[in-house]
């Protein structure tokens, strides 16, 4: 009797154990799913999905089955706070993706109070470096690729610049870096005019930046960057583009009004099967916000399984600390974390025939 | 040279905007509702046309399916809401809440349907350029102001010499008065929404045709006219055009003066003060 007693909690021990192992672990993710940036976070949300699916696929995270729900931001830091707090309070989730410097920067103080974890893979405002102890980028701020544009265009003959940029965080925090990097490099800045996010009407700015004879036109901008080159090149002037990898866009790219333009791109390449793969399910390309959110996920899961692994609890502390004592992380980009903003390599490429060039193949 | 193209994108902006405030300010002037799902119907318009000439249909015939069919969605909401709403005495307020609603889910369902990415219409000929006494300007550009002109032009003559124009006006200005003499203000209403949409749509189409197509496209537009239907004086169909073209004018001017940051406000700025001084608008109503 003692024995079948014995047998039988220990069956139970082992199927309690294995219903203990199958938990659905949960995280969030809050994105603008709507309104003038929901082409980006819809992007964003595949690039999730399709990690979430593929890990799910594998039986997930050590038999955890990874669940994450999605809060629609419309890009506004006020709709941000609201969604986190439902994502955090209601639901208790340890971790959120995010993107868009001004929602992130809002969020940020919240994340440090209530230790949650935000991955943000997507905004590369300079502030996004210190807002948050638990706030981890998983690309460089947008200070680092303009200091090497800046000396590059310096040191080949741009000594003027006119400066186009975004009335947002991420926009100004762009503006100010050239004029420190440019300033800095050699060259003067002659003007700079601001544009509103989502706005597609450039003419008066370009047309003002124009009028003060650059030689470059220095761009930091998140969105309508086609409209932009089509008014630039209706008002046919001749001096030089440059911009970020905000001009990784695709739509850009494609436009005959583009050619020419120069721009730091962070580096992210895509298998051709996972491409492949990508596109059959969702009939889109993977672009770089695809991307950079798969990066991310698989990021986030990677941690995950070494918090699992040491058979400590799923906490906003324990995923920061997995994925920094990592550092390294090997995915679609080399991504390295020396502090909670990773470094990722970057390269100078130019627009030429609607292809995007490496600089040094032009050479 | 600055100031004469700045000058001149002005012209082109404010025209545009002014058929834009002059549709919603025949609308407001009539029904005495705030309608705002107006941004909404000018936006989907260009998603129509848009559709249309995906399907080679010809650019005009798209242009004006578009208008038919911003009539049609406009006297729906007409009829079938704000008609319905009234029939249910409900407050202005209540009625403005539904219009926000009804845009939320046109601007939602247009992004749905069509991604909330920026399209462009797939015609070369509006980007090409044409230069006057050394201006650059796109054909696009120079048919919005013809086209704005004329509509503009035809709103005058037809709210003064047409009997609808003239049933319209009367409503407007004693809605119970009109009803005992069977006008029947409900029918004017939706004939006078319809209108009002078919004339946004020109906008609807020729904007987005130089600028792209965005499903949170019209808040913006509608705004600045509405702002220049107020200070045009409401009722007015010359001030709600005159005073949208000086708008766009002036933000475009200001460049020259201030910071491109500081456009919108100072303009902004000078019509709260004009607005101090002349309350009831720039134009009288007749």
């Amino acid at each position: 009797m003692n024995k079948a007693l014995r047998f039988g909690l220990a069956v139970l021990a082992v199927c309690l154990s294995a219903s203990a192992r199958a938990e659905t672990i949960k995280f969030g993710a809050i994105l603008p799913l709507t309104g003038p940036g929901g082409l980006i976070g819809t992007q964003q949300k595949l690039g999730i999905e399709f990690a979430l699916d593929k890990i799910n696929a594998k039986g997930g995270v050590r038999g955890n089955k990874i669940e994450i729900t999605f809060e629609d931001n419309q890009g506004k830091p006020d709709q941000s706070v609201l969604s986190f707090n439902k994502l955090v309070d209601l639901q208790h989730l340890p971790m959120i993706f995010t993107s868009f410097s001004g929602p992130s920067l809002a969020m940020a103080p919240l994340a440090t109070r209530k230790k949650v974890l935000m991955i943000n893979a997507g905004a590369q405002a300079d502030a996004l470096a210190k807002a948050s102890p638990f706030l981890i980028n998983t690309l460089p701020t947008i200070g680092d690729e303009i200091a090497i544009l800046s000396k590059w265009l310096a040191k080949n003959g741009k000594k003027k610049a006119a400066i186009l940029f975004e009335n947002s965080a991420a926009g100004i925090s762009g503006r100010d870096n050239y004029v420190s990097t440019f300033t800095a490099a050699g060259g003067t800045i002659v003007a700079q005019e601001p544009s509103q996010f989502g706005q597609t009407d450039f003419r008066p700015a370009l047309l003002k930046l124009a009028d003060s004879k650059p030689d470059v036109m220095l761009v930091s901008i998140t969105a309508a960057a086609q409209q932009m080159a089509q008014q630039f090149a209706q008002m046919g002037v001749g001096f030089q583009v440059a911009g970020t990898t905000f001009l990784q866009d695709p739509a850009l790219i494609n436009d005959p009004a583009a050619e020419g333009f120069l721009h730091t791109q962070l580096q992210s390449q895509v298998p051709p099967e996972l491409a492949a793969e990508f596109k059959a399910k969702y009939n889109a390309e993977a672009e770089f916000f695809v991307r950079q959110y798969y990066t991310a996920a698989n990021i986030l899961f990677t941690a995950l399984d070494k918090v699992l692994a040491e058979g400590k609890p799923v906490t906003g502390e324990t995923l920061r600390d997995a994925i920094l004592k990592i550092k390294k992380f090997d995915g679609l980009v080399p991504v390295t974390f020396n502090s909670n903003t990773a470094t990722v390599p970057f390269d100078l490429k130019v627009i030429r025939n609607k292809t995007d060039m490496l600089l040094e193949d032009l050479k | 040279m600055l100031a004469l193209q700045l000058l001149v994108n002005g012209l082109v902006t404010g025209c545009a905007l002014g058929v834009v405030s002059v549709s919603f300010g025949l609308i407001y002037a009539t029904t005495k509702l705030f309608h705002v799902a107006h941004a909404g119907v000018y936006t989907l318009a260009g998603y129509l046309a848009w559709s249309a000439v995906r399907h080679d249909v010809p650019d005009v015939l798209a242009l004006l399916l578009a208008m038919v069919a911003s009539a049609a969605i406009g006297a729906g909401i007409q009829h079938f809401l704000y008609a319905e709403l009234e029939r249910r005495r409900a407050t202005h307020l209540v009625v403005l809440i539904a219009s926000l609603g009804t845009l939320a889910v046109m601007q939602n369902v247009i992004a749905a349907v069509y991604t909330p990415n920026i399209l462009q219409f797939p015609l070369p000929w509006g980007s090409r350029m044409a230069s006057f006494a050394g201006v650059r300007l796109t054909y696009t550009q120079m048919l919005t102001v013809v086209v704005s002109l004329a509509a503009f032009g035809f709103t005058l003559w037809f709210a003064h010499k047409t009997i609808l124009g003239k049933q319209i006006r009367a409503v407007a200005s004693n809605p119970f008065l009109a009803e005992i003499t069977r006008l029947r203000p409900q029918r004017v209403y939706v004939a006078v929404v319809a209108i009002g949409s078919a004339i946004v749509a020109l906008p609807g189409v020729l904007v987005p045709l130089d600028l792209g197509l965005q499903p949170y496209g019209g808040v913006t537009p509608l705004l600045t006219a509405t702002i220049a239907m107020i200070a045009g004086g409401i009722g007015s169909i010359a001030g709600s055009f005159v005073l949208a073209v000086g708008i766009a004018v002036l933000q475009n001017l200001s460049l020259l003066v201030i910071p491109g940051e500081w456009s919108i406000g100072v303009t902004f700025f000078i019509f709260v003060i004009f607005m101090l001084f002349r309350p009831t608008g720039l134009f009288t109503r007749r």
